[in-house]
């Protein structure tokens, strides 16, 4: 029985025979019944999902040959890191399936909700198949699976056009990407086997023109779907089209899997990766952090800011990854793990907060009817809880202690301090310069994130409308599950980071724990060597580091990376003993405030004696953050479009002025390679004129030069 | 109204309708370029009566034009589009006697706030009822917003503000960044100083008008006095006409320097500020030692002035006189070579000579703008007329231009005072004809003051009003103050200097 | 730079000694009319009727001062006939009334005091002469004193002017924005009894009309030291002068 339950092959089948009871069940329930259908189904899949992707972080794996075929053997493996991934996917989908069954019911009698949970369940299906895939061909039928299932849940209010749009877009240049990934994974398989296997051993012989070719075209493949610059135009288009849970799942779950393909790419291709991928990936990851959060600062939209933000974190862990590249290739493993570690922390803590804000967000836009900040405000009077949530999802992102955002960009900044000690010097200073770059990004996001908790949820009603009701129990339920994930993600660094050492590094994975965790509360091994010096020990005892000795478990509390003997600590800090202390601190102080009750008197806000403080005399979401549009608007390039000014008799009655925001990788990037292929695809029309003599003449050259070529390559040919 | 024609001494009066009211107003402004000094509303019986008063810039005289409206007739056509200047006048005058001008875009919630006061109460009437005790159901205050952009807001500042300033509201519509129009709020010091003088003795009405604005009091009292005398015929002699001017000069002097103070302290110019502080207090302490008090109250009276000051004293309050402008004169010279303040108060709300004009702008204020006005030297009252004085003016229009203005004067009404103490006797001015209604006027430190009375027949108030310089010069507030950063604000008010009180009366 | 530094050391210091000493420079106050005797009530009442605010009042020979009223005019001073004593003091702050609640701030802030300043109406001279308070002659930071521009932090309230109608509800919400302990400070004869500016129908008869009033300072305007004076009653560090 343990056996059974040890087995990740019970979870996963759990999780695809819910997708299977769940699509059945939507062809046949009504519309009003379809959202708890995907409530429930959704949510026992997604559940048996986590346990699958738990016990394969634990260490349980199978293999499962499937149907072979004429390109190769269709091959499912559960690897450590595709276990993390699953992790990662379970613990967003149940959620949002909690929330689905409240959500949509804004749909009814507009959509086709029974639709909406078919591809609900055939994307869950997909995601869940995706890190099991073991080779190119199963990889890419889940993978297209997967973009079809998301384009057209992205598209689900199709009768809107700028949805429509959007939807070709996000279609459009993820079939791109997915072309150029494929290509590159065939070329490193060139003629061998398919198989994940098989190319790992390809990535070891590469030569150095396919490691660059299968690079380019791995990365900005991947890229595409990770949605880093300057290939993501599409996804601050989708994300304000798409219905509240799919953008969750489209930030919190689709972009790993770009992520997850990115690093599939550089483990094969790690024996032979150069000093210029590594900074090429670094850069582009340092590119990405800052311009998703300058677009995301000076965005009012709440879902348009939230997935510059997402464009700005994807960006983080690819810096953290080419930051593992470089020190890797630098001889410095230990930091090249520690920066490891800390992009899959990101991307966890990305994931869980990102998830908890759009849902959030679609909350809003269902309660209020928009979602446009200059016009929100004052909504923690009615909906607390909601905005408590949003308050923790907004505090992680914005990287402020004690929650998930804080540990991982932490722990980002402290691989790219180590650039100290790389010896290169050109190396060096482009490393020092991504980490100031970084710095600005965590600080915009505080102002991003400052902007939009206060604009949202605090001050008065800007637009005089009257503020909405708290979101329903079920929503509330799944802000809780994911804030609490945020929070236990922060203050429990100590008993994440073993498990994402586990995935990343699954031989030397207590190599890593060793590394960032050393175990204070078992300084001896269970064979009876020191795990650390004594002396050392006893210091850190000293400062309290074995408080907790016995009462949990784990190695310990402190995360730290030691290094040499002249500076044997080089960075610390515990969360727990934070949390402890603080959570400390403020209930002595509501208990002294309780005990020495004072009088307290309300009076209204202090407005400077104004007849009546008016929503349009207090600062708007736009004017907050225009400083930030003044000081970067050589990045940004949003145009003051028009500026029209009515004088009359003297008196100037008007001053109009309208702004346009343009995404700079949309108009430099995107767009001209649509006008270029636009006009090759005209210049080609001009082949279809109408003549049928000359289509019969296109037949004619085409045969004849297929037989020459049959000719030709049949004489060549050695007998 | 009785049958004797209206006169107004020692105006140049001419009688028009309500139709021929525009064109007649602009051919008063070109009449030997004339600036709309002042827009009266008199009582006339059961009728009312618009007085346009015109002042010639480049001669000396005034001339007026006279609008007579029967109790039915209560829409006049609005000259503001030719005559920016009459903007607030119209706007009082509607507010205080119900008269609705047809054409002024912007009239409503000027010197009876919307939320506190009823609407229609015409205070000014002989007819309003104002012991009207039941609660005035508030209208809400909505204010007029120029800006209409996505996210532009308005950032209000005041009435209570700052540390110690007068009280205002301003409105300053931005984007978040740059202030781009500010729209002041002014009249929540109204205290309906006109109301309470009429049928009171002059001279208790002088009390009134001295504390109109402290810090200029005795300017605003002798413009108030001149009325008077004109009406009743007195002749001032001229040994209190030289006392006269020597207050007023001391007055203007310790203004300006206390203009010149808020300036260095906008800016944050500490020592500077000090400095300046001394000098004020330096100044105050000798009015009260030449005149009892430190503000000169109580100097003015109607006929004279209310006390003797030897030729002795004269002279000691002079040596003290030059001994601070000698140190002035080595603060200005610091300031000068000061780049950090330079840069603080140059290019910073900057009035064209164009705005200062067509704005109907006075004293140093349009002086910095290029506006050779100045009441002393083209209208002279008094004995200006035999004194010797510059009148300096700038051309930038900025805030240094007006902060080099109120420099320059303090050393021209020095040299005025070192003329008056040892000025032989002159002769007497003649006696003029005692008539019903007269102006008065005087360059206040801050401009024009211009005082219209008329009495009754038995001597007492029939009706006064006070255009004071910062009731105009608030027009060129709107012209400077547009489309600069949210810091400059406090410079900007601090080198306009304009005295709310004095505006509000 | 360096200049400015230069030129404030050799300035050197200006300040009052005052509290520590009577402050006796010419200049520093107008003083107020005084309770006078006279020979005659006859002589009394002309004295009595000169006074435009009706501060004076005649019982008998004696001829009595209400300092709440008198706006300085001088009538009373530089008439022809009998004239009113003259004091040139400035210790005049007060109570109200004899019996009002403690007027004196608890102990903690004796040595910080913060100040907020309403304008409700006021001429200019009462607002100039509280800007000199800041300046190096009196230089009311030495004492202990500030100037906040919010209620929020403020301890004491000074209303200058005559509470004109517009005025009157900032100045209500602005006592009410002030946490506890407060203090209202009334100062100048508009501030106490509407001075000229009495029985308008746009401005008031006084703050007290709003706001508790716990110190008038009477004086047209009054000067710097009396507004010293003022303050340091307020925290306990100066007697108030008897109320009227």
């Amino acid at each position: 029985m343990t056996a059974l339950f040890g087995d990740p092959r019970l979870g996963l089948g759990l999780a695809l025979v819910a997708c299977c009871i769940g699509i059945a069940a939507c062809a046949v329930v009504t519309e009003r019944q379809a959202p708890k259908a995907i409530a429930y189904a959704g949510t026992a899949g997604a559940l048996g999902l986590l346990w699958a992707g738990l016990l394969g972080l634990g260490g349980a794996h199978f293999e499962l040959q499937l149907w072979p075929t004429p390109l190769g053997t269709l091959h499912l493996a559960l690897r450590p890191l595709g276990a993390f991934i699953e992790c990662l996917s379970a613990l967003v989908f149940v959620p949002a399936s909690i929330y689905s069954n409240t959500y949509l019911s804004r749909y009814y009698s507009h959509y086709s909700l029974r639709w909406f949970g078919a591809l609900y369940f055939a994307l869950l299906a997909s995601v869940a198949l995706i890190p099991l895939a073991h080779d190119i061909l199963s990889f890419f039928i889940v993978w297209e699976a997967m973009t079809i299932a998301s384009t057209l849940l992205v598209a689900f209010e199709h009768r809107r056009q700028e949805t429509v749009e959007a939807a070709f877009w996000m279609l459009g240049m993820g079939e791109a990407g997915t072309l150029a990934a494929l290509a590159g994974w065939l070329w490193l398989a060139g003629a061998g086997s398919i198989d994940f296997d098989a190319l790992a051993a390809a990535g070891v012989h590469a030569g150095p023109l396919a490691c660059l070719g299968v690079f380019l075209l791995g990365f900005f493949g991947f890229a595409v779907k990770a949605g880093l610059v300057p290939v993501n135009p599409w996804l601050p288009r989708a994300h304000p089209v798409a219905p509240g849970n799919v953008s969750a799942l489209l930030s919190a779950v689709i972009l790993n899997l770009g992520i997850y393909g990115i690093v599939l790419t550089l483990d094969w291709l790690a024996p032979n990766l150069t000093t210029g991928m590594g900074i090429l990936v670094l850069v582009i990851g340092a590119v990405t952090a800052i311009v998703g959060i300058l677009y995301a600062t000076i965005d009012d939209d709440i879902k348009r800011m939230l997935a510059f933000s997402s464009i700005e974190n994807l960006g983080l862990v690819a810096t953290a990854l080419g930051a593992s590249i470089i020190f890797e290739l630098q001889g410095l493993p230990a930091i090249a793990l520690l920066a490891r570690v800390a992009a899959f922390y990101h991307l966890a803590n990305h994931a869980v907060a990102k998830a908890l804000l759009f849902l959030i967000g679609a909350t809003i836009d269902a309660r209020t009817g928009h979602r446009d900040m200059n016009r929100l405000g004052g909504l923690l009077r009615t909906m607390p809880w909601t905005g408590a949530a949003f308050l923790v999802g907004a505090l992680s992102l914005a990287s402020l202690p004690p929650f998930g955002g804080f540990v991982g960009e932490w722990l980002i900044l402290q691989s790219l301090l180590r650039s100290g000690e790389i010896s290169a010097i050109g190396v060096k200073i482009v490393v020092a310069l991504v980490g100031a770059t970084i710095a600005l990004t965590a600080a915009l996001a505080v102002t991003c994130f400052a902007k939009a908790f206060a604009m949202t949820f605090l001050g008065p009603s800007r637009s005089g409308e009257a503020a909405p009701a708290e979101a329903p129990r079920g929503e509330r339920v799944a802000f809780a599950v994911l804030a609490t994930a945020t929070f236990l993600l922060g203050v429990l660094p100590t008993y994440v980071i073993p498990g994402v050492a586990a995935s990343i590094a699954p031989r030397s994975s207590a190599a890593v724990a060793d590394l960032l965790v050393p175990p204070f509360f078992q300084p001896t091994r269970a064979d009876g060597t020191a795990a650390l010096p004594p002396a050392f020990v006893a210091d850190f005892h000293a400062l309290g580091a074995q408080v907790g000795k016995g009462v949990v478990p784990g190695r310990g509390l402190v995360v730290m990376l030691r290094g040499g003997p002249r500076n044997p600590v080089i960075f610390a800090m515990s969360m727990t003993y934070f949390i402890a202390v603080l959570g400390t601190i403020l209930a002595l102080v509501a208990v002294l405030v309780r005990i020495r009750a004072r009088r307290v008197r309300r009076a209204p806000a202090w407005d400077g004696a104004l007849p009546r403080l008016l929503p349009e005399l207090t600062y708007s979401a736009s004017g907050f953050s225009n400083p930030v549009r003044v000081i970067f608007a050589g990045i940004l390039h949003s145009s003051l479009e028009e500026r029209r000014e009515r004088i009359a008799e003297h008196f100037r009655s008007a001053i109009l002025l309208t702004r346009h925001d343009t995404y700079f990788a949309e108009r430099w990037f995107a767009l001209p390679i649509v006008r270029l292929s636009l006009a090759v695809a005209r210049a080609l029309a001009r082949m279809h004129h109408g003549r049928l003599n000359a289509y019969v003449g296109y037949s004619l050259a085409t045969f004849v030069v297929v037989v020459t070529i049959g000719f030709i390559s049949g004489a060549l040919a050695p007998r | 109204m009785n049958a004797a024609k209206f006169s107004l001494a020692p105006v140049d009066l001419a009688e028009t309708s309500i139709s021929e009211l525009p064109g007649a107003a602009v051919a008063a402004s070109e009449r030997e370029s004339s600036a709309l000094a002042a827009l009266v509303c008199d009582t006339a019986g059961q009728e009312l009566r618009l007085l346009y008063l015109f002042r010639k810039r480049q001669a000396a005289g005034w001339h007026a034009l006279s609008v007579l409206l029967r109790p039915e007739q209560r829409r006049v056509p609005s000259i503001v589009g030719p005559l920016h200047a009459a903007d607030w006048r119209e706007r009082e005058i509607e507010d205080l006697f119900g008269i609705v001008f047809e054409g002024h875009p912007r009239l409503g919630d000027f010197v009876l706030h919307d939320e506190r006061w009823r609407e229609q109460l015409a205070p000014m009437l002989p007819s309003a009822s104002l012991s009207d005790s039941a609660p005035v159901p508030a209208r809400a205050w909505q204010p007029r917003s120029v800006l209409r952009a996505a996210g532009a807001f308005t950032m209000p500042v005041g009435p209570v503000y700052s540390g110690v300033t007068e009280s205002a509201l301003f409105l300053l519509e931005t984007l978040g960044e740059d202030v781009l129009r500010a729209s002041p709020r002014t009249f929540y010091k109204y205290r309906a100083l006109e109301k309470i003088v009429e049928n009171s003795k002059p001279e208790d009405a002088l009390l009134r008008v001295e504390r109109c604005s402290g810090t200029s009091a005795v300017a605003h009292a002798w413009a108030f006095a001149q009325a008077v005398e004109r009406i009743r015929g007195l002749v001032v002699d001229a040994r209190a006409q030289t006392l006269r001017v020597f207050l007023a000069e001391l007055e203007r002097y310790r203004h300006h320097v206390a203009a010149i103070r808020e300036i260095c302290e906008s800016t944050s110019t500490l020592v500077a500020t000090s400095q300046a502080s001394l000098l004020e207090e330096e100044l105050l302490r000798l009015c009260c030692d030449l005149a009892g008090h430190r503000y000169l109250f109580g100097a003015v009276t109607i006929g004279g002035v209310s006390l003797e000051i030897g030729a002795a004293d004269l002279r000691r309050a002079l040596d003290r006189l030059r001994e601070i402008d000698r140190r002035l004169i080595a603060l200005e010279e610091s300031l000068r070579y000061s780049s950090g303040f330079l840069d603080r108060i140059e290019e910073v709300g900057i009035i064209s000579f164009e705005a200062a004009l067509s704005h109907g702008l006075v004293g140093p204020l349009a002086r910095a703008s290029g506006v050779p006005d100045d009441l002393r030297s083209s209208q002279p009252y008094g004995p200006y007329g035999t004194l010797v004085f510059e009148v300096p003016t700038e051309s930038e229009g900025d805030g240094y231009a007006r902060l080099r203005v109120l420099f320059s004067e303090t050393k021209q009404s020095l040299r005025l005072l070192e003329q008056l103490v040892d000025a032989p006797e002159g002769a007497a001015p003649p006696r003029e004809e005692p008539a019903v209604a007269a102006i008065g006027w005087s360059e206040t430190p801050r401009g024009a003051c211009i005082a219209y009375a008329r009495l009754h027949p038995d001597g007492t108030v029939a009706r006064l009003h006070l255009t004071t310089p910062s009731f105009a010069n608030w027009l060129g507030f709107y012209v400077a103050a547009e489309a600069f950063a949210f810091q400059d604000f406090p410079i900007i008010l601090a080198t306009l200097d304009l005295s709310v009180a004095e505006s509000d009366r | 730079m360096s200049n400015w530094v230069l030129r404030g050391l050799r300035t050197g210091i200006k300040s009052t000694r005052y509290p520590r000493s009577l402050e006796r420079a010419p200049g520093t106050t107008p003083g107020l009319p005084a309770s006078t005797t006279l020979g005659s009530a006859a002589d009394a009442e002309a004295l009595a009727s000169v006074c435009p605010t009706r501060a004076l009042q005649s019982l008998e020979q004696e001829v009595r001062v209400d300092d709440g009223r008198c706006v300085n005019c001088r009538r009373c001073e530089r008439r022809a006939g009998a004239r009113a004593d003259w004091r040139d003091d400035f210790e005049w702050a007060h109570a109200p009334t004899p019996d009002g609640p403690t007027l004196e701030l608890p102990a903690a802030f004796a040595g910080s005091l913060h100040v907020l300043v309403v304008d409700a109406g006021d001429c200019g001279a009462c607002l100039s002469e509280l800007a000199q308070l800041s300046g190096p002659y009196y230089n009311m930071q030495r004492l202990g004193l500030f100037i906040t521009p919010s209620p929020r932090h403020a301890d004491v309230m000074v209303v200058v002017g005559p509470l004109t109608v517009n005025m009157r509800d900032g100045v209500r919400r602005c006592y009410e924005a002030m946490p506890e302990p407060r203090r209202v400070v009334a100062v100048g004869a508009c501030a106490i009894s509407g001075g000229v500016f009495a029985g308008s129908f746009a401005a008031g008869d006084g703050v007290a009309g709003a706001v508790p009033v716990d110190l008038v300072v009477p004086g047209c305007p009054p000067p710097p030291l009396a507004l010293l004076h003022a303050l340091l009653v307020v925290t306990g560090r100066a007697a108030g002068a008897a109320p009227r």
